[in-house]
């Protein structure tokens, strides 16, 4: 990909529109020698981070609920069907006009986007449970606590692992939007500012150093969990 | 524990008919009966598991179940499969485990263990939860003759130990003898209990 973007940088010699690598590379060792880089992706790390807690908790409990019970799977069913297909923009658009332009809003338009995907998920996983496994609980009784903990989260794990990676990535794309639309801070923010001027190197340069954070996470956060949570398939010990 | 039913039915079809059973600490009984009879139907009534029957269910005695799986959880380690369930301390579920013939494999996850193993260990979360009555589904059908010997041997002696009751659930006539239960036939349609010897209702 490197070497492709180098070969079409240097066909189109145009470094406004098209940077070559090393003039991003060089941009990103600027932004993150000057500071600038570690705030803003601070503060949109934060947000995403925040909207990914709302949004993975508040879709797990109407997705467990959905799945458990079919009268709330019934009443709930169409809200979720036009929740999945609102474009994210408006509900960006109408949690700045009804909430306000300020991080409250942000947030809650981020989750809002993504909690609907969630619900769908987790709603899946709740009606592939073991009722062998609900029935052993029921009969140990088994306070809902302990049956949610060590019955109901282990084999939801797959489910909710599969959720949060495609939601961190779905999240940070529209953290940036929401910065780009009404915050005044972030890498949403920034790029902003770079696309009035036309700064493309600008761009790609806050773009790329925000997804190298994204797929550390992905990594070293993730990626470790779901081993820890799946440890018990393998074999070894 | 005394279970009065007037009657259980699934989809209109009646698979349960009028029936008392008894049972309190020391007692043993066996419900002998061919397969689709409604054996595990009664047993699930009687653990609680299934509330749309007609009649009562009295008692206030603590019931463990074993499974005719062992019912396991497969991400927990085996001493978390007797101490979460049973909510019992570490100590005594060690030292269930051991009764089992389990200790050493504490630490490992269900299916490290053989399915005998696996057996045993969901005997030893039944006694972790220090019932008064012990329910049993079936709980020596398709294990090897060896195998389930051992299981009845241990059973017996747990049951010994712990002075509880026992209801089973067997299609084996030659369980109830081997655990000293009294055996009671399942049969007709709907279902009713007589006691084997004598063929009078119970």
């Amino acid at each position: 990909m490197l070497l492709l973007w180098t070969l079409v940088a240097m066909w189109s010699d145009n470094p406004r529109t098209m940077p070559a690598p090393w003039a991003v590379a060089a941009r990103i060792g600027q932004i993150a020698a000057l500071g600038e880089l570690w705030f803003h992706a601070g503060m949109t790390l934060f947000r995403v981070l925040a909207s990914f807690v709302l949004a993975m908790a508040v879709g797990l409990l109407i997705g467990l609920w959905m799945g458990r019970s079919r009268g709330a799977d019934h009443w709930l069913n169409p809200g979720l069907v036009i929740a999945l297909n609102l474009p994210a923009l408006v509900i960006i658009v109408l949690a700045y006009i009804w909430i306000g332009l300020n991080e409250v809003a942000a947030v809650a338009a981020v989750a809002l986007n993504k909690i609907p995907l969630v619900i769908v998920m987790i709603r899946e996983g709740t009606r592939a449970l073991r009722p062998d496994l609900d029935d052993m609980a029921r009969a140990f009784h088994m306070s809902s606590l302990d049956r949610l903990r060590h019955v109901v989260l282990p084999q939801l794990a797959p489910h909710v692992a599969s959720a949060a990676r495609a939601g961190i990535s779905l999240i940070w794309k529209i953290v940036l939007v929401v910065e780009f639309l009404g915050r005044s801070n972030g890498v949403g923010f920034k790029i902003h500012l770079l696309f009035s001027n036309f700064d493309v190197t600008g761009v790609l340069a806050w773009a790329l150093a925000f997804v190298a954070v994204m797929l550390a996470i992905d990594m070293f956060v993730l990626r470790p969990w779901e081993a820890r949570a799946n440890r018990w398939r393998r074999d070894e010990d | 524990m005394r279970i009065e039913l007037k009657g259980k039915s699934f989809a209109g079809h009646e698979v349960l008919g009028p029936l008392t059973l008894e049972i309190g600490r020391g007692q043993r009984v066996a419900v002998l009966g061919p397969s689709g009879i409604g054996k595990s139907t009664l047993l699930r009534i009687i653990a609680g598991l299934d509330e749309e029957f007609s009649g009562s269910l009295s008692g206030d005695d603590r019931l463990a179940v074993v499974f005719q799986e062992p019912t396991l959880l497969p991400w927990r380690r085996a001493l978390e499969n007797v101490t979460i369930p049973a909510g019992c301390d570490e100590s005594a579920a060690r030292d269930l485990m051991a009764r089992v013939g389990l200790s050493g494999r504490e630490e490992q996850f269900p299916r490290q263990m053989s399915l005998g193993q696996q057996r045993r260990l969901a005997l030893a979360r039944a006694f972790a939860a220090r019932p008064d009555i012990l329910l049993m589904d079936e709980p020596f059908a398709s294990l090897d003759t060896e195998t389930a010997s051992r299981m009845i041997g241990l059973t017996s002696e747990l049951l010994e130990r712990s002075g509880a009751g026992l209801l089973l659930v067997t299609h084996d006539p030659g369980e109830p003898a081997r655990l000293g239960a009294r055996p009671v036939q399942l049969g007709g349609n709907p279902a009713v209990l007589r006691d084997q010897d004598n063929g009078t209702d119970t």
